[in-house]
């Protein structure tokens, strides 16, 4: 039995079956809209809710409520589950525009808009500051704000020294803008009561904090909470966590006595969840005139909010892309008046790649070498913090096999020097990316029955990246059964923690504990780990008309207990230092850029990217994520930007027609190469992460190709067309 | 959205009958893409709607006669792109139609309507976190001094900077289109140029068309320019959003090679379809030349009064009508 | 009536989707009322059945098909004609379902994603396409580009690959699945008609 090629659930989807959160219909379903602060911070003194009451149809206008009733689900990052710790409609303090002041819950969706948008309100208003050198935004040392130990500053040996004794040096600062990860799937879903057990549909990337929170927020029994989220509309770092509108939602709809639905309307996706923090990243690197990198400083400034502290991870990449022997890094935070920013995709990597690899590209030409050489020449052999070796490590492979299947080798070095006949500039331009090889805990639960059929329920979330494809064809290939006979439970608190799946270490974690399962499932049916299975008989044989088996596994060096902190849907994984070794994913871009000889618009036609990620898991999904993440590269280079007016805070360019994700005709040739090597050391199935790596160095090496076709340098994001004229 | 009441009467006299029957609150409603929409943003709120998206008698595109084209104002936007004889002949108003929206939205709007598209400033849609005179008289203006990276740099005041986001009007504006309307008092034509007004002290006011007047028709001249023409769009993105510039042009030259007729109007950086007369003058008798061409650019860019975030617009505005004279005239017949 | 507008699909296999009307089948009983707006009865066909209701002029077609026929496989991405999830055809056309007042389709045939495979579950090439080449990753935005994919190739503008990318710009893909859906909207018109070149 081949296991499958496709993605399993792709016929549900092409036909509009699969069910998302929000669709979810019962006749008794009551609509629920919220009201959002116009005013950027302050304190809201009344909220006229007689015009909205007076709308036919609108069931209840809430408020505010009780903190006894509704509390913070704590922070994320904080040993808590919401996106951030602040808990609106719980107070009079407002602190970011968009924050919600009342809900309205009504029979229809019309009714509950229209009496949303008769909702006014009286504030005071206090001065805001939303950018990182606003007056009144408060800059902290997050070693010293944070002190757990791996939000401390990487040191090693003395790179300030280092660099000023280096014969070559660049430096060079970079301002990276605020960005929305604007999945298509808006965020809500329908909740409701089953008697006492509360039920959440939602799509989400972490139902376990979903539970988790909840229950500490309304004082529940997580036991009494199921939260089920088969299919992710995306979440990209958005859906991370649970989010403030669920707990006001669950409180309404027991009072009402029915289920309500929420779809939260696109522009407030935008200040009710996360975002990407805007940075400043300061670069030094100095090098021998053989082009040896000697020393490397890498100093960010990130936003926060005020309330949370989002912590800083620029430099955990940026360190050990090559044997930098010297390197010195520095995060400090900038609390704003936002809501708390968060992960979106390769939440700092993406910008840390783009600010270390245009630096990395610049000594290059100040040495006069070409730019895939210089970083060939500087592959690390040990992890340069630790000092252990890499669990696997084939950059230096992406690199030559990218460079071969882009044609490398047919580009001219100097600036300028390619063009097109109508006088286009052409540039190509490269650039190395890291992301940190993580993993969680997770629960398997595995019935073989004895019609053939296996069952499995595990810790994992579908939105998109092809887990449940990728435990299917696991599961197919270990056991020798039909794609179709495997049925997969993910996103589901009824059968599995539901850790939260994120940082790309959802594949690994859950084939991890899927694989310790198969491993149980042939002791009990007695057949040795390379035997072929014949699950029908073997299950007849034992006269049960299933075999159950639950595994739990752990990230290397985790001990055991690290499973009830998971249960609690608290954030528990590992790396990517474990003992003895240290594990990350690497990839390398080769892009093309051609700009206008007249109207400067900038194209990428084609991009070649080449992928250490272990063993690929699941060869169809896996190349389409690569892609995915590209197109999130092109859009982070050249589109995207949240606008910010510091006069009223939140973001002036909250719509999908403001905020420019790529379109279809945006996006050129994409073509993916995998080194396809298991990491063993890392996990049995030699799996490493894919979804995030995918995006990490894609800006740089836009930028790089840019500098390429035009002599120019660019330290911001997007380049857009007004850059390049 | 608030509650109003909706007919859809199934004739044009019907249609004037309902209009001239309701109230001052009264919108008509054709495609949806800009009233439903803002209705759905609070921003419109009609007591009544009149729908006449389905007239057919006023759906009509006839671009048989040699010398003047019309299109029925209830005409789709993606049936007038894909006419055959347009595209050939008259390229400016077919590309200014295809480069518009997405064909869902090109299957829905209709010609007429989409000329009283209303801006897409960003704190005219945002509602009410932010002063707006067009939305709410004497509010203010949150664009000046604020982020303006896509606002007018013509035509504005200082009460309005907010850009018309239309394509179709700007190359019907280059063309000296007329507009037929029809309404309780009978019917009128307006020319294009006389439709749409500079905000000045009255931003709410957009256009001369009166609450009960309904566009019927639009009526294009076929000038010796129409098959030498184009509409050069710049966006952010390569589709599927508003115009960074634009620029509708055409050119026709005499025997001696000569520009003869010369049609250059403006989008995306005005508060209204912008025609340019001076750049017009500037190549007519002259040889179309990148540098005759690249002083047309900067002819019609004088006199533009930029904002902190949008003084590229100029240069790259500058680049695309040169670009745009060299479309229409490697199209023109020499 | 809502019953009889899904046609019925295939089991879902691999896929359970959690027990959704399970979990939540006695949660709460009372009926929804409408709000009091002045209604306006409507008659239009969805995937061939006849459907005739009392609409609230307000009513998205999107809501309508959503809400109160069941019908979601057509999405939300926006709400405002922004991103395309919504896609439907309407007479044969592909309009956006949000920005459509239900009214407004009296007396016209909706075709939504519910109704693009044969009765029997026999999927139209197009989905088989979609399938595949990977066209899709989280699979919120597939409906509307199934729908739209089907419109272009209808249209005629499916002739070669830059035609096919400026025709399915309306239709936002977050999870950057572009390069799968051109190929597949290619296959498929090149299986329609051989004239369409590789572009």
């Amino acid at each position: 039995m081949s296991a499958p090629t496709q993605r399993v659930d792709a016929r549900l989807k092409v036909t509009g079956a699969a069910r998302y959160g929000a669709d979810l219909t019962s006749p008794n379903l009551a609509h629920a809209v919220f009201a959002v602060s116009t005013i950027g911070k302050g304190r809201v003194v009344n909220v006229e809710t007689a015009a909205a009451e007076a709308v036919p149809g609108v069931l209840m206008v809430l408020t505010r409520f009780d903190a006894s009733d509704l509390g913070s689900p704590g922070f994320l990052m904080g040993h808590g589950y919401g996106f951030q710790s602040l808990q609106p409609l719980v107070d009079d303090r407002i602190a970011y525009r968009g924050q919600p002041i009342a809900l309205v819950v009504a029979d229809t969706l019309i009714a509950a808009t229209e009496a949303a948008n008769l909702i006014r309100a009286d504030y005071e208003i206090e001065p805001i500051a939303v950018a990182l050198d606003a007056e009144g935004a408060e800059t902290l040392s997050q070693q010293e704000a944070i002190p757990l130990p791996f939000l401390a500053d990487i040191v090693v040996g003395d790179a300030g020294a280092a660099f000023d004794a280096s014969p070559v040096r660049i430096e060079a600062t970079f301002d990276l803008p605020q960005q929305h990860q604007v999945p298509m799937e808006l965020i809500g879903g329908v909740v409701g009561w089953r008697g006492d057990t509360l039920v959440v549909h939602e799509g989400t990337q972490n139902a376990g904090a979903l539970r988790g929170g909840l229950a500490r927020q309304l004082g529940l029994d997580p036991a009494k909470i199921e939260i089920i989220s088969p299919y992710t509309g995306g979440g990209f770092g958005q859906k991370n966590s649970l989010q403030p509108h669920v707990g006001p939602l669950a409180l309404a709809s027991r009072r009402l006595g029915r289920p309500i639905k929420f779809v939260m309307p696109r522009t407030q996706t935008f200040h009710q969840a996360s975002f990407r923090p805007a940075s400043r990243q300061l670069v030094r690197l100095g090098a021998d005139e053989t082009g040896r990198l000697l020393a490397a400083v890498h100093e960010v400034d990130q936003q926060t909010s005020r309330h949370d502290l989002f912590p800083a991870l620029y430099t955990e990449i940026t360190s050990r892309l090559y044997g930098i022997g010297q390197f010195r890094g520095r995060h400090r935070l900038v609390r704003t008046d936002v809501q708390t920013p968060g992960f979106m995709r390769a939440p700092w990597e993406q910008a840390a790649a783009f600010a270390f690899e245009s630096v990395v590209d610049e000594i290059a030409y100040a040495l006069g070498q070409d730019p895939v050489a210089l970083r060939l020449a500087n592959d690390a052999d040990v992890d340069p913090v630790t000092g252990q070796p890499f669990s696997s490590r084939h950059l230096a492979e992406c690199l030559r096999r990218g460079a071969d299947m882009f044609g490398w080798a047919g580009r001219t070095h100097e600036p300028g020097s390619m063009r097109g006949a109508d006088g286009t500039q052409i540039g190509w331009g490269v650039a190395s990316g890291a992301y940190p090889a993580s993993i969680a805990p997770a629960v398997a639960r595995l019935s073989a029955a004895a019609d053939g059929k296996v069952t499995v329920g595990v810790d994992g979330h579908e939105m998109g990246q092809g887990i449940r494809t990728a435990i299917v064809r696991l599961i197919s290939e270990d056991l020798s059964v039909a794609a179709e006979d495997v049925i997969v439970y993910v996103g589901d608190t009824r059968v599995a923690p539901q850790h939260l799946t994120a940082g790309s270490w959802g594949t690994a974690t859950a084939l991890q504990a899927v694989h310790a399962a198969l491993r149980d499932l042939r002791k009990r049916l007695n057949v040795a780990d390379s035997d072929p299975v014949d699950v029908e008989a073997l299950v007849a044989a034992t006269g049960q008309a299933t075999v159950d088996v639950e595994a739990t596994t752990v990230a290397p060096g985790q001990p055991p207990e690290i499973i009830e902190q998971s249960r609690a849907g608290l954030v528990s994984f590992a790396g990517p230092v474990y003992p003895g070794f240290t594990a990350f994913s690497f990839i390398a871009h080769f892009a093309e850029v051609r700009i206008e000889p007249t109207t400067r618009r900038i194209r990428v036609p084609r991009v070649v990217s080449v992928v250490d990620c272990g063993r690929v898991a699941s060869p169809v999904t896996a190349v389409s994520q690569v892609r995915g993440g590209v197109v999130w590269g092109i859009g982070g280079a050249l589109r995207e930007r949240s606008e910010v007016d510091p006069r009223y805070g939140g973001f002036a360019n909250a719509t999908m027609e403001e905020y420019p994700i790529p379109v279809n005709a945006d996006i050129g040739e994409v073509e993916v190469g995998f080194v396809d090597e298991p990491d063993l050391l890392l996990n049995p199935v030699g799996v490493k992460g894919l979804g995030e790596v995918s995006m990490v160095g894609v800006a740089a090496a836009i930028a790089n190709a840019v500098f390429h076709a035009t002599g120019r340098r660019h330290r911001r994001l997007p380049i857009r067309i007004e850059d390049v004229l | 959205m608030r509650p109003f009441s909706y007919t859809a009467p199934a004739t044009v006299a019907e249609a004037v009958d309902a209009l001239a029957a309701s109230g001052p609150g009264t919108k008509i409603l054709a495609g949806g893409t800009t009233l439903y929409d803002l209705m759905k943003l609070d921003i419109e709120a009609p007591a009544a709607v009149v729908d006449v998206h389905r007239l057919t008698e006023i759906a009509a595109i006839d671009t048989t006669d040699p010398g003047e084209f019309s299109f029925g104002a209830a005409a789709r936007m993606a049936d007038v792109a894909d006419d055959p004889v347009l595209r050939r002949d008259f390229p400016a108003l077919a590309e200014s139609l295809a480069k518009a929206a997405s064909q869902q939205l090109r299957n829905m709007a209709t010609v007429g309507g989409n000329l009283l598209q209303r801006t897409r400033c960003g704190y005219f849609r945002g509602g009410p976190a932010f002063p707006c005179n067009k939305r709410e008289p004497g509010s203010g203006c949150a664009a000046l001094g604020g982020l303006d990276r896509g606002h007018a740099i013509f035509g504005g005041s200082d009460t309005c900077v907010a850009t018309y986001p239309g394509d179709w009007a700007v190359a019907l504006r280059a063309f000296d289109a007329v507009v037929d309307v029809i309404g309780p008092r009978g019917e009128r034509t307006v020319a294009i140029a006389d439709l749409h007004v500079e905000p000045g002290d009255t931003p709410q006011r957009e256009h001369t068309l009166a609450g009960d007047e309904l566009i019927v028709r639009i009526r294009v001249p076929v000038a010796p320019s129409s098959r030498g023409s184009t509409y050069h769009k710049i966006r952010d993105r390569e589709s599927y959003a508003f115009a960074l510039v634009s620029v509708a042009a055409g050119v026709a030259f005499d025997d001696q090679g000569a520009v003869e007729d010369c049609r250059i109007a403006l989008g995306g950086v005005a508060t209204l379809p912008w025609r340019c007369p001076a750049a017009e003058m500037v190549l007519t008798g002259e040889r179309l030349t990148e540098e005759s061409a690249l002083r047309a650019g900067e002819a019609a860019f004088a006199g533009a009064r930029p904002r902190a975030h949008n003084v590229f617009k100029i240069e790259l505005g500058i680049r695309t009508v040169a670009d745009a004279l060299r479309i229409a005239g490697e199209r023109a017949v020499r | 009536m809502t019953a009889i507008v899904r046609r019925s699909g295939g089991n879902p296999t691999n896929a359970p989707d959690g027990g959704l009307c399970l979990a939540l089948g006695d949660m709460g009983s009372s009926e929804a009322t409408l709000s009091s707006a002045i209604r306006t009865e409507t008659a239009f066909t969805v995937n061939g059945l006849r459907v005739k209701m009392e609409l609230d002029p307000r009513e998205s077609l999107l809501d309508v098909l959503r809400e109160r026929l069941g019908l979601t496989g057509t999405k939300k991405g926006c709400d405002h004609g922004q991103c395309g999830a919504c896609t439907v055809h309407l007479d044969g056309r592909r309009i956006v379902s949000c920005l459509t007042p239900a009214v407004q389709v009296n007396g016209q045939a909706v075709t939504t994603i519910e109704g693009v495979a044969a009765p029997d579950g026999t999927l139209h090439p197009l989905q088989e396409a979609f399938i595949d080449n990977d066209a899709l990753q989280c699979g919120y935005c597939t409906p509307g580009q199934v729908m739209s994919g089907l419109a272009c190739i209808a249209e005629g503008h499916a002739g070669d690959d830059d035609e096919i990318r400026e025709y399915l710009s309306g239709n936002l893909c977050r999870c950057g699945a572009y390069a799968g859906i051109l190929a597949a909207v290619r296959e498929t018109a090149r299986r329609t008609d051989p004239r369409v070149g590789e572009g």
